[in-house]
């Protein structure tokens, strides 16, 4: 990630730089973009949601106008907000770029967020594969999401959708869910939270999670691949675009497109904001965004940014045509549910956290080899007091629920004796103990982990009950051979997926081969491993 | 005649210390700095709907050229910029709220004011669409005045939405749900404040005060209560309007000068709108309504030059042809853009007063 150490002479030079730059293609009549060959502009680091990677090339055309060096990290809204907010860990970015204005609206207590406008829209709504959708016959009528509830209940709909608690498109879709659940056409109070109907629909509702994630530009690309691979899920909870994206790429693939429905009864709709953070670099740094930002409404940008499937400002110019064959239409008026009071909305996230999604099953394969001895092991102690301390977990929304099952297994050449427990306080507290005990030493295999660790996981993943996963986290080259545990896994019949987690000198191939064949994700885990293993929290 | 050195001696001292004194005159006055090209710079929070204005190149250049001034100006909710610690710990060189009520209520935070002068006004109207218009002149809540902009009758509004009325109810089709009518924060912004202060005039039958029953407080709680979210800033709230369309945002509480500026600020996109969207945006005239003045609240000595400046005819001038303020005595401007000229009311009758600071901190209290 790009830090604040490019304040000062480097910008001064840059605006100096700019000016020659355009002195030059003004005298020349060159373009702006030839100007770009300047290598000294201002180096801007960008805090986005997933679902604008789609949009980086645009903001990186900007940025090479400018001969400036622009570094996207992408984040969850929700993790954008917790970096607002932190004194400890502020967030490091001049512009900040989460999918809904409200999560700064919640977060940025010292309004360091300037200038947020918003750069498109997208609704998040739910994409069917069609030949379900017409089963279902929704292709026919409007849908609400009392329909969709009663799908879930009947086992006729599964989908994926992002983490509530995560994700922007996960909360939008679940707050939305609870609102239209509660069914009064009111907004969601504290009352309703506690309701044991409101909370019954809701967790009908849930029980429908086939998979989850911390991110929605992920989960499409996890839809996509493992449509490839011939794994066809059902359904998506995701951005109206996001769908566009993953329909436009599997038409091409001459593969079954997703019908997109938008409850009748109300929908999340995110605004994609884009802001300057000031954290004291400068006029200069704070004119680039503002320019940057007025580059994204030229009516040129524009049109690129309506043809992915983005809905415009009103009045910035035509969106992008429908498709009727799969019911898209970024022009179709929608009604969108009203987001509750900030109390509300963190009382909701917590509640799914700690109650109504589907419990996870982890099963957590710990390298303890010779090489972790030192730094490695420090941070595993450090991993391990953070996941299992429920004020720490709870702060960032990825405590453990007294459903949930965990499975720790600590490996070498062979795997240790694995520790078992569940979210409530007594389970959290001896396994933190038996965590911070953990000593290097021996060889490394992470197959025979992930091995023991299905055998463990078997009896509950039979119940069906648990959104289930591996984590391997890992420092070195592993021996053995991943057949010996993929062999085990296509015979557990394909359920588990498999999330890696990179430490020091991790063959990450090793582990890329792991998490692509199960659909599974890698984490780097070298720039810290708590923050590794709090982001994977959101994928079970 | 002859000058003895002694003479001369204190002359020139005295030359050269009123010398010394000018030039140090000259560059702690903005107004001399502004000529000889160099600068102050003012930092301070404004509400969100003057961002625009504030931003405005011809603002810049003005208060530039004419007082040397250069605003870092950050985005704050009326209430919350007199309020906060968060705001106020960021020792603010001035404050620029929306609401009369507000230099009180920073007085009573501890805020040190050098001065206070009303810069701008702009009467709280409600927007909304036309169809959603055209349902409730049907349903009886609104008359047309003209093709274009509307009057509403807020207290037979506001009884529907405290009666759980859903859309279908008031005569507005093809919304989902209950009527709704969304401001922002109360607590934290001044358009939601001063709905606030409105709601209990018209619930109450008069300008509320400390003596006004606590029922009334009650039905302005649920009325706020049935928002919802509500944004912390005007701007943000009144861009999420836009952004949302009638689905979203059937009705919002803002100031009138907001879609003045929009449209001002782009003609061309105004134009294409009036041609071809579906729903286009339009004012509703509280009936009566409440006037958002905006003072500027001085706290650093430097900001009393900033008070000048804004003053000045030209500042003035911009402020209504691009951004549609009002200026400090609620008249409109004596030019008129054909292309808002009529969506606006020139003269508004219908104005009642704000309930006193007192009264208003007790309503808000309760929506804490």
């Amino acid at each position: 990630m790009i830090g604040g150490g490019a304040a000062g002479t480097p910008m001064v030079l840059s605006r100096f730089a700019v000016r020659l730059a355009l002195a030059l293609a003004g005298a020349l009549g060159l373009s702006l973009g030839i100007a770009a060959c300047s290598p000294s502009g201002p180096e801007i680091a960008i805090a986005a949601g997933s679902e604008n990677k789609v949009l980086e090339p645009l903001v990186q055309e900007f940025c090479k106008s400018r001969g400036a060096k622009c570094g996207f990290n992408y984040q969850g809204s929700l993790d954008i907000g917790f970096g607002l907010k932190s004194a400890t860990a502020p967030l490091q970015a001049d512009v900040v770029w989460p999918a809904a204005s409200i999560w700064i609206d919640l977060f940025d207590e010292n309004r360091k967020v300037k200038h947020l406008a918003s750069v498109s829209q997208s609704p998040v709504i739910l994409g069917v594969r069609k030949s379900k959708a017409e089963a279902l016959g929704w292709t026919r009528d409007e849908v609400t999401t009392a329909d969709i509830v009663a799908a879930v209940e009947k086992g006729d709909l599964k989908f994926l959708m992002s983490s509530a608690t995560q994700s922007n498109s996960g909360a939008g879709a679940y707050l939305a869910m609870l609102t239209t659940a509660v069914g009064k056409g009111d907004v969601l109070t504290s009352g309703d939270l506690s309701s044991p109907d409101v909370r019954q629909k809701a967790r009908a509702l849930l029980a429908g999670v086939e998979r989850s994630s911390g991110s929605s530009g992920w989960l499409g690309d996890l839809f996509l691949d493992q449509d490839k691979r011939g794994v066809r899920y059902d359904a998506m909870w995701n951005y109206e675009a996001v769908l566009k994206e993953t329909n436009d790429a599997l038409v091409a693939r001459r593969s079954e497109p997703l019908w997109l429905v938008y409850p009748k009864d109300g929908v999340a709709v995110s605004d994609g904001p884009i802001g300057y953070l000031d954290r004291g670099r400068g006029k200069d740094v704070e004119s680039f965004v503002l320019d940057l930002q007025k580059f994204l409404a030229s009516a040129e940008i524009r049109k690129r940014i309506a043809a992915t499937g983005r809905r415009l400002p009103l009045g910035a110019g035509d969106n992008a045509p429908p498709v009727a064959d799969w019911n898209f239409d970024p022009s179709r008026p929608i009604t969108a549910v009203r987001p509750p009071e900030p109390k509300v909305i963190w009382d909701a996230l917590n509640l799914y956290q700690e109650a109504l999604r589907l419990p996870s099953l982890s099963a957590l394969c710990l390298d303890v080899s010779g090489s972790m001895e030192g730094e490695g092991i420090r941070q595993l102690h450090e991993a391990a007091s953070f996941l299992f301390t429920p004020q720490t977990t709870r702060a960032l929304l990825v405590q453990w629920s007294a459903e949930d099952r965990i499975i720790a297994i600590p490996f070498s050449s062979v795997p240790g004796k694995a520790e078992q427990g569940t979210g409530v306080p007594a389970d959290q507290d001896r396994l933190k103990a038996w965590g911070l005990q953990l000593r290097a030493g021996g060889g490394t295999d992470m197959y025979s982990c992930a091995r023991s660790a299905l055998q463990a996981m078997a009896a509950d993943l039979g119940t069906g009950r648990f959104l289930p996963a591996i984590v391997i986290m890992t420092d070195g080259q592993s021996q053995g051979s991943p057949e010996s545990f993929l062999r085990d896994w296509r015979q557990d019949g394909h359920r588990v997926p498999v999330f890696g987690i990179t430490f020091g000198d991790a063959d990450r191939s090793q582990l890329e081969r792991l998490a692509s064949e199960t659909g599974g994700r890698i984490f780097d885990g070298r720039s810290g491993l708590v923050e590794a293993f709090r982001a994977v929290r959101g994928y079970n | 005649m002859a000058i003895s050195r002694r003479t001369l001696g204190l002359g020139l001292l005295g030359f050269s210390a009123a010398a010394t004194g000018a030039a140090l005159y000259g560059r702690s006055n903005p107004l001399i700095r502004g000529y000889l090209g160099e600068t102050t710079k003012l930092s301070g929070f404004i509400g969100g709907e003057k961002e625009r204005f504030v931003a405005d190149p011809d603002v810049v250049t003005a208060l530039r050229r004419r007082a040397g001034l250069e605003l870092d100006a950050r985005r704050a909710g009326s209430i919350e910029m007199a309020r906060e610690r968060a705001i106020l710990d960021q020792k603010p060189q001035f404050l620029w709220p929306s609401s009369s009520v507000v230099v009180d209520l920073a007085r009573a935070s501890g805020v040190k004011i050098r001065r206070d002068q009303v810069i701008l006004n702009s009467p709280i109207v409600v927007y909304s669409w036309d169809n959603v218009a055209k349902g409730l002149v049907a349903g009886g809540f609104a008359k047309a005045d003209g093709d274009l902009r509307y009057r509403l009758d807020l207290s037979a509004l506001l009884g529907a939405i405290l009666q759980n009325k859903r859309w279908s109810d008031i005569g507005v089709p093809g919304l989902y749900g209950n009527a709704r009518l969304i401001s922002t924060d109360p607590n934290r912004s001044n358009s939601g404040f001063m709905l606030v202060g409105l709601a209990a005039n018209l619930l109450g039958g008069g300008v509320a005060t400390s003596a006004t029953p606590a029922t009334i407080g009650e039905q302005v709680a649920t009325i706020f209560a049935r928002m919802g979210y509500k944004p912390s800033s005007s701007g943000k709230m009144f861009e999420d309007y836009l952004a949302g369309g009638p689905g979203a945002q059937p009705l919002i509480v803002g100031y009138e000068n907001q879609l003045v500026e929009w449209v001002l600020e782009d003609e061309a996109r105004w134009r294409r709108l009036e041609a071809a969207a579906p729903a286009k945006p339009v004012i509703l005239y509280p009936e009566p309504t409440v006037f958002s003045a905006h003072p500027l609240i001085a706290v650093d000595d430097q900001a009393g030059a900033l008070i000048e400046a804004l003053m000045t005819p030209e500042v003035q001038e911009i402020a209504w042809t691009k951004h549609g303020f009002r200026g400090p005595l609620g008249i409109a401007g004596e030019s008129g853009n054909p292309l808002v000229k009529d969506r606006i009311l020139p003269r508004i009758d219908a104005v009642i007063p704000m309930p006193d600071f007192h009264t208003m901190l007790a309503l808000i209290d309760r929506l804490a």
